[in-house]
């Protein structure tokens, strides 16, 4: 029988350990950028985490919005469970987007949000959403119309990446973005690119322990839920 | 086809969280019958008496209706709704009334449901009977537990009395806190009713109430239901002679309900502009020393638009209102699809932003508006219309929340993060204005076409939460 408990510990532990070592590569081995460059003299070291963290929670999304799909086209119970694992991941991992990009953002264009960063604008949009689905969820009562609302509300939150892609669009008409990369720079070190492979894979197995666990842990709560009720409805007997 | 059947479940299987609670239930309830559901606490009485009027979602299974002309029309099935119900009597199990509504205009509500002609002489004739009338002015508020009970066990019946053809009336735990005389009524008025052909289900822990019925039916551990004849004991009460067999106005009476409720306690109103003015008042003290005309335009303009904004994104009162005693519900019932629509636009501040704006152009910039172009004062209103296309966004979008069980614990709040970008848009129209007055040109950027983005991108917000909930 797969033993989920020991395989999402596995992973986690793998991701995180993998994690470590990529803040160790990117301060200690890869060297410091042309200060030219807007990405920061030193400031782009925080690159590894900012985008390993924006690709897992785009997965996240996905995975919300699947289940969202799913859950609302065919009431399927799988899909729930992408959903609820998709909400966690999504606020976990978007909330380290929209932490570690203003941190960036600060210390490489001197301003911590920029409206017209469609990337950043659509990330925090969406970790709001999964925020409410994640709160929404434990304060509510898991029944069907529950679920019927949340859906919604996971669909909706996809319908706010081409409003918000539009409306960023519009907005950098009158307020020109930040511009990222100067020059003829169309590329990215080698040494940075491998660690950013390296730290990608490791929030990878983050992203597959974390997944598998929150998934365990919501099925064992549901089956909890089932026998408490099945309790309740035999008393006094 | 059975030509005497008014509602008919095929196969229904109704989930509430992993339980089932309702599993393959077939039944039909038939002209001039009374059924009464039976069951212990939390069998699903009340989820029977649900999905009979289609709110509930199905796991399996169809809810259809048989109408005059004696076709099925399938309200609701596993896919979701279907249609409208066809007009009911409804008691919920925790009366459905407004503390803010009159006990005359309950019924009265209740009654346009079916007709749109009511005369006073007939609310008065049937508050009489259940021993009202003396009452008919105060507010829901202020009667007891048992005359509140009294009030909804009226309304739910009182659509069959004024209709020619037969109904479906449901009631759920209608005796509960009646009186010995109002049980007997009850039970007198139910026969009567059904002796007019109309058919009646009630959920019910009362033995009394119980022995009316023509049949039982018992609700299972397993959700499945057994039956069994009744006795169908009781009289038959002398029901008041109405003929007002006329076109409902079950749209407008929502409209006209919910205006009345505003203008006799003004929440919604005190509650969006309280914090409106002091972020206008606090915006003004805090920057005592600053010359707003020396601000930067792009600055000044959402500071201004920043009072009709706050009114636009505040819970609408409507909601407390529908949350009260399971108001909403009933409502829900009774309109269908067409109450989520309806209450957006009910629910959101579309007086407010107009004059805000302008109080705050004043407050703000007041006479020294040398630096900005004269045509300011002249198109100010036209970010401000804009803002009530912001207001019904939101308040679609406090409604989509508002489904949720225990609204009042989540954080709809997160979900109005979105509706910064109209804002910015606005706030681009108006610096816009501001700074080289207004221009029709259509090019982007123009304060035209910034108010056109900022209406359409609300506009899809709320086409989005009115109608996937729906589809």
């Amino acid at each position: 029988m797969f033993d989920y408990k020991a395989t999402s510990f596995a992973l986690i532990i793998a991701g995180l350990l993998g994690a470590a070592i990529s803040i160790l590569l990117g301060f200690i081995w890869v060297p410091s950028l042309d200060p030219e460059t807007t990405l920061g003299e030193e400031a782009f070291r925080i690159i590894y985490w900012h985008v390993s963290f924006a690709w897992c929670s785009f997965i996240s999304f996905l995975m919300l919005f699947a289940g969202s799909l799913l859950w609302y086209l065919k009431n399927d119970e799988i899909g729930w469970r992408y959903f609820s694992t998709g909400s966690d991941m999504g606020l976990l991992f978007g909330f380290g987007v929209i932490t570690s990009g203003p941190i960036w953002g600060l210390a490489a264009w001197g301003k911590p949000w920029d409206w017209g960063d469609l990337r950043l604008n659509s990330f925090a949009l969406l970790t709001a959403v999964a925020l409410f689905l994640v709160l929404a969820r434990k304060s509510q009562q898991d029944n069907d119309e529950n679920r019927d609302t949340l859906s919604i509300i996971g669909l909706f939150g996809f319908s706010l990446v081409p409003i918000t892609a539009v409306a960023t669009t519009y907005y950098n008409r009158r307020h020109p973005p930040i511009v990222i990369i100067k020059g003829d720079e169309t590329g990215l070190p080698n040494e940075i690119l491998f660690v950013l492979i390296f730290t990608f894979i490791s929030f990878c197995f983050l992203f597959a322990g974390l997944s598998l666990l929150t998934d365990r842990i919501n099925q064992l709560e549901s089956k909890i839920e089932g026998h408490q009720r099945n309790i309740d409805s035999r008393w006094p007997n | 086809m059975d030509e005497g059947v008014l509602l008919e479940f095929e196969g229904l299987n109704v989930n509430r969280g992993s339980r089932n609670v309702l599993c393959d239930i077939d039944f039909q309830l038939k002209k001039g019958e009374v059924v009464a559901l039976v069951g212990d606490n939390g069998s699903g009485k009340t989820t029977f008496i649900e999905s009979c009027t289609g709110i509930v979602p199905f796991k399996k299974g169809v809810l259809l209706f048989h109408t005059r002309d004696d076709s099925r029309t399938v309200i609701r099935n596993s896919e979701g709704r279907k249609s409208n119900l066809p007009t009911i009597g409804l008691t919920l199990q925790n009366d459905g009334i407004c503390g803010e509504e009159t006990v005359e205009e309950r019924l009265l509500t209740s009654l346009h449901m079916q007709t749109r002609e009511v005369s006073n002489l007939q609310i008065t004739n049937l508050l009489s009977d259940w021993g009202l009338d003396h009452r008919k002015s105060d507010r829901n508020s202020q009667l007891s537990g048992g005359l509140r009970r009294r009030l909804s066990v009226l309304s739910g019946l009182s659509p069959a009395i004024i209709s020619s053809e037969p109904i479906v009336i449901l009631l759920d735990e209608p005796s509960e806190g009646l009186d010995e005389n109002a049980r007997k009524l009850l039970i007198n008025w139910v026969r009567a009713l059904a002796s007019k052909n109309h058919g009646i289900i009630i959920a019910s822990h009362d033995k009394e109430l119980i022995s009316c019925a023509d049949r039982i039916i018992k609700i299972q551990e397993n959700g499945t239901i057994t039956e069994s004849n009744g006795s169908a004991l009781g009289d038959f009460a002398k029901l008041p002679e109405f003929s007002n067999d006329i076109e409902p106005i079950s749209m407008m009476s929502l409209v006209r309900w919910s205006t009345k409720m505003e203008f006799r306690n003004p929440i919604d109103t005190v509650g969006r502009l309280t914090p409106a003015l002091i972020a206008l008042l606090l915006t003004y003290s805090l920057t005592n020393n600053t010359n707003f005309n020396t601000l930067s335009n792009d600055i000044l303009a959402p500071l201004i638009l920043l009072p009709g904004f706050i009114t636009c994104i505040i819970a609408p009162a409507l909601i407390n209102r529908f949350n009260e005693a399971e108001c909403g519900k009933w409502w829900h019932v009774m309109l269908g699809v067409k109450l989520r629509p309806i209450s957006s636009f009910l629910g959101a501040s579309i007086l407010l932003p107009l004059p805000l704006t302008y109080l705050s152009w004043f407050v703000l910039v007041g006479d020294n508006s040398g630096n900005h172009s004269d045509e300011v004062m002249k198109w100010l209103w036209l970010p401000a219309l804009s803002l009530i296309d912001v207001a019904i966004a939101a308040s679609a979008l406090h409604f989509l929340v508002a489904d949720l069980h225990r609204s009042n614990a989540a954080s709809g709040s997160l979900l109005l993060i979105v509706l910064v970008w109209p804002f910015l848009e606005l706030s681009n129209s108006l610096s816009v204005i501001m700074s080289s007055g207004m221009s029709f040109s259509l090019e982007m950027g123009s304060p035209l076409i910034s108010c056109i983005i900022a209406s359409l991108s609300s506009s899809i917000i709320w086409l989005v939460v009115i109608f996937l909930p729906d589809a």
